[in-house]
């Protein structure tokens, strides 16, 4: 596996790169937007790692460049300062984000989760998906906990299986509005508030605590399989 | 009062002269005596008083009636025909005199309004002149003062349960607190406007010190806002009013000044406080996270010794650009708080030179610095303050030049003391920003999307030179690069 490392710092890149190598990615170090651009084109990676603040192109710039091409995992790398940057980028098609600082082990499983979601097959909405005791059966439109059916509403449905189809992935709260109201309701979360805490009700086993639908603050949410602390 | 004497004495020696003229030239036609006459009282009434006047007219009638009325040099009348000539010439002299004077105290009133308008037009031009200082209203005070003549000027402005005085005039004068209450209060309580006097009432009078001190309200439209106290040169009611009303306007304006001052500077603050957080907060997160991935990388398996080598010294060079941030963040606040002393001591220049390298050597390890120093004798100093300024200037020169570029220090001693300077061979500062580059928190608009880089080392380094009296600049060389210089005051003789 080829990663694609943009940071512009040099102290980011000389620790990061080794992390990575060491768990036996292959790494390329870009430092600036220009140089990403031309390793992406050169060197095919299978995930990129693009930290925001770049010298000469927006961050979001280089992702939305990225992702025109091809549908490969981006990880963004980001301030909290940055908080608007890093909703941008996921809306232009990153696949997840860490916060800086952030530990090796957080990096790292967001790179394995990325990666598996491209290994495995492309989620349809056809057949039945099993994520923990949850059973997701699409051709009759169906959830399961532990082979007791819940009943979903229509949006309900709509909403888990848009997640579901994304899982372990943050999509953002402007995203999942667009996709389950459509484009005119993207101001309104409140929709998408009431929507999720009926929807976790009635899958989590303890709502308070959610398991599968899971909070990104600020940002959106995850639908996340075998909980979130999972590492392979 | 001696005006009116010596004026009276003038136009009695005139009266004399005309006299003793006719008797020499022997007129005794009582008609062009009495013509004569008149034409002193006229030239009399038009330049003095109506009272100068009426003596004279007076005193002619007597002469006319001793001199040249039959019996002469005597004041009886024979014939009955010169009583009325005599009577008549009074009557027309008074009149006459009379006319003068309304004429003359006419043109005097205008000219005193005149000045009047002027001295208020001088005022208002000193009330637009205002600045915020806190001692406006005291200026102020002392504008009216001067552009009034007044002896004694005060504006009372109430104050919770008590009073502001702003004085001005030559001597203090103790306002009794509860007539200034008292004269607010009728001032509060009714606007009537006296058509006599052209002024709005509630003007009043306070005797200190056997003075009497006129007190007129100060109103902002028709709401009094305060009293103003005036003593000394007499001036009209309503010039007076009209006075009140131009102070009145200066008080609220020093007070909106005042208002807006304490917003601007609540506002700046909020500016530098996010700055800083801003700054912090970028300059914080890099070092952190690669500390923290460089630690775990230490122990994790697959990495080979050279690696772990590596990563050592990464954690090390990021604890040190953490350290020296540290140091900033507190010179920042030495340097605002007025913490920074000075202590001079006699040091070599190339000392401060090679503490200055010794306290960015992390950063300088990419340049090549060639230091040369033009005479190494020692100076006097405070050496520890000098290379910390000298350290920054390196650390920026090395920031923002490409990796592997020469630095060049150049120390001489100048008229003004000693002078140390830093040429860098990188791009230059862009023109728009070398008026801004001392500035906190200003970073270069091409080092904005740098990721070093805090915008306080400049600005520290002119807090430092402030505090040893010498000054920095900044500018580019033509010949490519830029160069800050920086000068410190410094003794070479004496020094032991």
């Amino acid at each position: 596996m080829r990663i694609l490392l943009v940071d512009d710092e040099v102290a980011i890149q000389r620790a990061v790169g080794p992390l990575l190598r060491s768990r036996g990615y292959e790494v390329d170090v870009a430092g600036s937007g220009a140089e990403a651009l031309d390793s992406f084109e050169g060197r095919t990676p299978d995930l990129v790692v693009l930290d925001l603040g770049l010298p000469d192109l927006e961050g979001t710039e280089v992702c939305r460049r990225i992702r025109a091409k091809s549908p490969l995992p981006i990880i963004v790398l980001s301030a909290r300062s940055a908080e608007r940057d890093k909703v941008n980028a996921l809306d232009l098609g990153a696949d997840d984000y860490v916060t800086k600082p952030f530990g090796p082990e957080e990096l790292l499983a967001r790179i394995r989760v990325a990666l598996r979601r491209v290994g495995a097959e492309e989620p349809t909405d056809t057949g039945t998906f099993r994520a923990g005791d949850l059973t997701i059966d699409y051709d009759r439109r169906r959830v399961l906990r532990d082979d007791t059916e819940m009943r979903l509403t229509p949006k309900e449905f709509e909403l888990l299986s848009l997640l579901v189809r994304n899982h372990d992935r943050v999509l953002t709260h402007r995203a999942i509005l667009k996709a389950v109201w459509g484009p005119n309701a993207v101001e309104q979360p409140e929709h998408l508030w009431t929507l999720v805490a009926q929807l976790r009700k009635k899958i989590e086993p303890d709502p308070g605590a959610p398991k599968y639908l899971v909070s990104e603050p600020w940002v959106g949410y995850r639908f996340v399989t075998g909980g979130r602390d999972s590492t392979d | 009062m001696s005006g009116n004497w010596r004026r009276l004495a003038a136009a009695l020696t005139v009266l004399a002269s005309v006299t003793a003229l006719l008797r020499w030239l022997a007129v005794s036609n009582a008609g062009t005596v009495s013509t004569s006459y008149l034409l002193v009282v006229l030239v009399v009434a038009a330049t003095s008083r109506l009272l100068v006047a009426i003596v004279t007219s007076i005193a002619a009638m007597l002469c006319l009636n001793f001199f040249f009325l039959p019996p002469i040099g005597n004041l009886t009348i024979a014939e009955p025909h010169n009583w009325v000539a005599l009577f008549a010439f009074l009557a027309v002299s008074l009149v006459a005199s009379h006319l003068s004077a309304v004429a003359h105290a006419r043109t005097e009133e205008a000219v005193g309004r005149r000045d009047e308008l002027a001295r208020l037009f001088d005022l208002s031009r000193d009330v637009l002149m205002m600045t915020d200082s806190p001692e406006a209203l005291a200026v102020l005070a002392r504008s009216v003062a001067r552009r009034f003549d007044l002896d004694f000027v005060a504006m009372a402005l109430p104050h919770k349960d008590d009073w502001n005085v702003f004085e001005a005039g030559t001597g203090h004068l103790d306002l009794d607190r509860r007539d200034l209450s008292k004269a607010l209060a009728s001032a509060q309580a009714s606007l009537e406007f006296d058509a006599h006097a052209r002024t709005y009432a509630g003007h009043r009078t306070m005797t200190v010190a056997g003075r009497d001190i006129r007190l007129v309200p100060l109103r902002v439209g028709t709401k009094p806002i305060g009293i103003l106290a005036a003593a000394g040169r007499p001036v009209e009611a309503g010039t007076l009013d009209a006075l009140a009303g131009v102070v009145a306007i200066a008080i609220e304006r020093a007070q909106f000044l005042e208002e807006r001052k304490a917003s601007e500077l609540t506002r700046q603050s909020e500016q530098l406080k996010t700055a800083l957080l801003a700054s912090l907060g970028h300059d914080l997160r890099t070092p952190l996270t690669a500390i923290r991935v460089a630690a775990g990388n230490i122990v994790a398996p697959g990495l080979t010794p050279g690696d772990r080598a590596g990563q050592s010294e990464l954690i090390l060079t990021e604890v040190e650009r953490l350290t020296r941030l540290f140091e900033n963040t507190l010179d920042m606040a030495r340097i605002d708080a007025g913490a920074v002393a000075t202590e001079s001591r006699r040091t070599h220049p190339s000392e401060i030179v090679a503490a200055a390298r010794d306290q960015v050597e992390h950063t300088l390890a990419g340049n090549r610095v060639t230091v040369s120093i033009d005479k190494d004798e020692p100076v006097r100093l405070d050496p520890r303050l000098t290379a910390s300024a000298l350290a920054h200037l390196l650390e920026n020169a090395a920031q923002y030049t490409p990796a592997g570029s020469p630095i060049d220090v150049d120390v001489r001693m100048s008229g003004e003391g000693l002078l140390l300077a830093v040429r860098d061979h990188g791009p230059g500062i862009a023109p728009a920003d070398l008026p801004h580059v001392f500035e906190r928190f200003y970073r270069g608009s091409s080092a904005k999307a740098r990721a070093s880089g805090t915008g306080m080392g400049l600005w520290i380094v002119r807090g430092l030179l402030a505090v040893e009296q010498g000054r920095v600049w900044a500018e580019n060389c033509p010949d490519g690069g830029a160069r800050f210089t920086i000068v410190v005051p410094a003794a070479m003789k004496d020094v032991s």
